[in-house]
């Protein structure tokens, strides 16, 4: 296990890695240096202090070993549009997306689970049938767009929520009373349940397949045949089997959630990490966007690993291959 | 499953107890008339509260509200001569010759942290927004500008280099004036990433509170402001970049007002809304399609296409702007006269164009050459067809839109035209080197024609604002004779109007729209006045009388 885990681990830095190198270079394809792109052009010796500081006048190559190194020592190096250090704006920004997926994972596998454990209870009947139509016209919608109509909804119209933001600034500058709590997690609730219900509904659709497939099963058929109430069959002996294909699921949200994010953040205001990338795409600021880029990869890849585990734990066939050294992974 | 149901009421405990904290009202104290609070949804976050490096219209507004200018425009929006501006932190001025002006400072003034504004600060101001290290885009509208020296604490001298009718809106609009105390020790090339330029200290009617990164910016009165306490206690920019959620934002009751409601479909919604009152206000910004008269990355040689005067002429004589505006803007724009924003003065329906005439455009067309001998659908002159590309900035909805309802327009008159989309800063890398064939731009104008249109329409503007290379020597005349005229104001609008004509003859553009704003603000804030050029401008007046504050308005922290 320690061994799988190592290889997980520095194939996980890898795939970072890659990533980072990836973007550094396709962003200084681009056109533009931090002085080229502004509406006016600047005085030549602004122009050279610039890039002396962004390093812009020196070979591509060059570039990236400066930035390699200064990583390495846990520099991302300034902004140039924000006219601040980068790990100071992540800072800012990353519990904010994090408390965001965190909050719409949960949503999603929580009701997810349920609708597709209801889903199979009921298979062919109309609950099932409703669920699956609502779950497929959810799945169908662009997330900004859902966003939209969930503000125009339970903002505009009915009042609920309110319209994006991640406190009330009038009366919670600041998170540091219950009452703060509290409106925070009211201004969570639409952006979350936005991304959440988008991935429930895929979730629901695995998880009844899964179900449908577990209760066609000898030890179902006999921990019925038993005498077994259903709930207890169902919810105990299918469902832990059942749950291995969501696990994988689970690894697979993160990328959604962390690019949803990104359009989730616009529509709600939320100052999360997607918010800042668009941001700094927008403006050119070439080392918030690779910053940005490095720590998504490394949340995403983050995530897999922590789904490659749960699939370990979940599943002790997998445990004992990788005990013996054996490829380990989702065989 | 007792166990399971008191582990589900130690879960729900807490959760109560927080409802509870949460139902109890939050202490409530201020009554009278200074107690709002106003929560405007803007669609940009500055990038430093400093006003001299940023060009932010988000930065202009919040940094009004914390410096004070010498003097400021008044409600007329005059800007020749001195008789129209308003004291501000200049309590007088005289001229001590036609090209020195004095200033004397009102010796109420302070800095937010208790020192008097000085004289030093004023020359100190000066020196940074001329200084190249700190490139302030204002540095140009200073040239004229020879020195600006103290006389005594309370004095300041300012030396023009020549008499010109608007010496005086250049030594007062574009400079606010800086604590040297506090910035003279950083260096210059460091202040675009100063600490000061993200908790500045001001001597403006409101003075800094927070600004919390891609959230919100909060100021709160000043008050013991010397020109008189403003109304409006808190004043907070929520950053909100999607502008159908700003405008959600405002009807839900989030927000308190908006600067532009851009689309006619939000005006509409905000107009739907009893608590919203909406002040339409002229715009500064014209867009227009540009056309390239020099060879595409070879200013030396005319365009193959658009060195052709009469091909513009039809081009411009084929388009109806009219129908064009109304389907991209409704009523939130108007068919500029010529390359002129609403807000400039010099603004006359009366300005002889090129009219729509599509026949006419088709026939100019004919004698020319182009005509469709393939049946293809394009014209075409010795076996080159009549097509070009069209420039135009992805960031961009208005322009977007704008040109496809072009290139059908454009297809109709028998003309090819291909859509270059491209990033923001690249559209301004090829449009600054003349990398294109067209072009589809808009320009935010100053509150006078005379910097403005000499930088765009003229040679003055080569290598930077000027980017159709358009260069007529009549034109030329015509406006510095309008810019010397600017103090008598018939002569200098013949003067205006005579070279915008001529322009409009050699048609180097088509001019599309000239923007209208509507603001959005909520009823309970009355006395609201939006300046065209700074609609925050007069925002010290703007209040919320005594019986209409709400509990957000009176809440204390």
């Amino acid at each position: 296990m320690a061994a799988w885990l190592v290889r997980r681990l520095v194939a996980s830095i890898a795939i970072v890695f890659a990533v980072v190198t990836i973007t550094f270079f396709v962003v200084h394809l681009a056109h533009g240096t931090p002085c080229g792109s502004q509406d006016r052009p600047l005085p030549p010796e602004v122009c050279q202090q610039l890039c002396r500081r962004f390093g812009c006048d020196k070979p591509l190559l060059v570039q990236y070993g400066m930035y390699l190194a200064r990583l390495g020592h846990g520099d991302l190096g300034e902004s140039i549009g924000l006219h601040r250090p980068i790990a100071d704006a992540l800072a800012e920004a990353i519990p904010n997306t994090f408390i965001l997926a965190l909050a719409a994972l949960l949503i999603d596998f929580a009701l997810g689970l349920a609708l597709g454990i209801y889903q199979a209870v009921r298979a062919g009947r109309f609950g099932d049938v409703a669920v699956g139509n609502v779950a497929l016209l959810i799945n169908s919608m662009p997330v900004f767009w859902l966003g939209l109509v969930l503000l125009l909804v339970f903002a505009q119209w009915l009042h609920w929520f309110p319209a994006g933001g991640i406190t009330d600034p009038v009366l919670c500058p600041r998170i540091e009373s219950p009452y703060c709590v509290l409106d925070f997690l009211w201004h969570l609730t639409l952006p979350a349940l936005t991304l959440g219900l988008v991935g429930a509904a895929s979730t629901a659709r695995y998880q009844r397949a899964a179900m449908l497939e577990v209760v066609r099963q000898d030890y179902v058929r006999t921990a019925r045949a038993k005498g077994l109430r259903e709930r207890r069959v169902l919810l105990v002996h299918a469902l832990r089997n059942a749950l291995l294909p969501i696990v994988t699921l689970f690894g697979l949200a993160f990328p959604f959630l962390f690019t949803g994010a990104v359009l989730i953040e616009t529509v709600f205001a939320w100052p999360g990490m997607g918010r800042l990338a668009v941001n700094a795409i927008l403006q050119r600021d070439y080392p918030v966007v690779t910053g940005a880029a490095l720590l998504t990869s490394a949340m995403v890849v983050l995530g897999n690993l922590i789904a490659d585990a749960l699939y370990a734990v979940a599943d002790p066939r997998i445990r004992v291959r990788a005990g013996e050294g054996g490829g380990g992974g989702r065989d | 499953m007792p166990t399971a149901r008191r582990s589900t009421s130690l879960t729900l405990a807490p959760l109560a107890a927080l409802l509870l904290v949460a139902a109890c009202e939050r202490p409530v104290g201020c009554t009278g008339e200074y107690c709002g609070t106003m929560v405007i949804a803007s669609g940009g976050e500055p990038d430093a509260l400093l006003p001299p490096v940023s060009e932010f219209v988000i930065t202009r507004d919040v940094t009004d509200q914390l410096f004070l200018k010498l003097a400021d425009l008044g409600p007329s929006g005059n800007t020749i001569g001195d008789e129209d501006f308003q004291p501000q932190l200049a309590a007088r001025w005289e001229w001590d010759a036609p090209t020195t002006l004095v200033f004397h400072l009102d010796p109420r003034a302070r800095w937010q942290d208790g020192q008097a504004v000085t004289a030093a600060d004023v020359a100190f101001t000066y020196d940074a927004y001329t200084d190249t290290l700190v490139n302030s885009s204002f540095r140009s509208s200073l040239r004229q500008v020879a020195a600006v020296t103290t006389r005594d604490s309370l004095t300041v001298v300012f030396r023009f280099r020549r008499r010109y009718p608007e010496m005086f809106y250049d030594a007062v609009y574009h400079m606010r004036i800086l604590p040297a105390h506090l910035l003279r020790e950083v260096p210059r090339e460091q202040w675009r990433s100063t600490a000061f330029g993200r908790a500045p200290v001001g001597d403006g009617p409101y003075r800094f509170v927070a600004w919390k990164a891609g959230e919100s910016i909060e100021l709160a009165a000043d008050s013991t402001f010397f020109l008189g306490r403003p109304h409006l206690r808190r004043v907070i920019w929520r950053f909100t970049p999607d502008q159908q959620v700003a405008v959600t934002q405002l009807i839900a009751g989030d927000a308190d007002a908006v600067e532009v409601l851009v689309t006619p479909d939000n005006v509409q919604r905000a107009r739907a809304d009893t608590q919203l009152a909406t002040y339409p206000y002229k715009g500064s910004a014209y867009g227009y399609v540009g056309f390239n008269l020099a060879a595409p990355g070879d200013s030396t040689r005319p365009h193959p296409l658009f060195g052709d005067r009469d091909l513009r002429r039809a081009l411009f004589m084929a388009t109806d702007r009219e129908r064009l505006l109304r389907n991209v803007f409704g009523d939130l724009a108007k068919v500029p006269p010529g390359p002129l924003s609403q807000l400039w003065w010099i603004w006359d329906p009366e300005i002889r164009e090129l009219p729509y005439d599509s026949g006419q455009a088709a026939r100019l067309l004919t004698r020319t050459g182009w005509i469709d001998s393939d049946g293809d659908g394009i014209r075409d002159k010795d076996g080159r067809p009549l097509a070009f590309r069209l420039l135009l900035p992805t960031t961009s909805a208005i322009r977007r839109q704008y040109a496809r309802l072009l290139q059908e327009q454009f297809r109709v008159a028998g003309v090819d035209v291909q859509l270059d989309e491209v990033d923001f800063g690249l559209y301004n890398e090829r449009a600054r080197a003349g990398r294109f064939d067209a072009l589809l731009n808009t320009w935010n104008t100053d509150p006078t024609p005379s910097s403005g249109f000499p930088q765009t329409w003229t040679p003055a503007g080569f290598g930077r604002s000027n980017y159709t290379r358009y260069d007529n020597p009549d034109v030329d005349r015509l406006v510095d004779q309008a810019v010397a005229l600017a103090a008598n104001r018939d002569q200098a609008r013949r003067a205006w109007r005579a070279a915008v004509e001529t322009l409009n003859r050699d048609a180097p553009g088509i001019f599309l729209f000239a923007t209208s704003n509507v603001a959005a603000v909520h009823k309970r804030i009355v006395d609201v006045t939006i300046r065209p050029d700074s609609w925050l401008a007069l925002l010290r007046t703007w209040r919320i009388p005594a019986h209409r504050l709400t509990d957000r308005d009176r809440v204390e922290r």
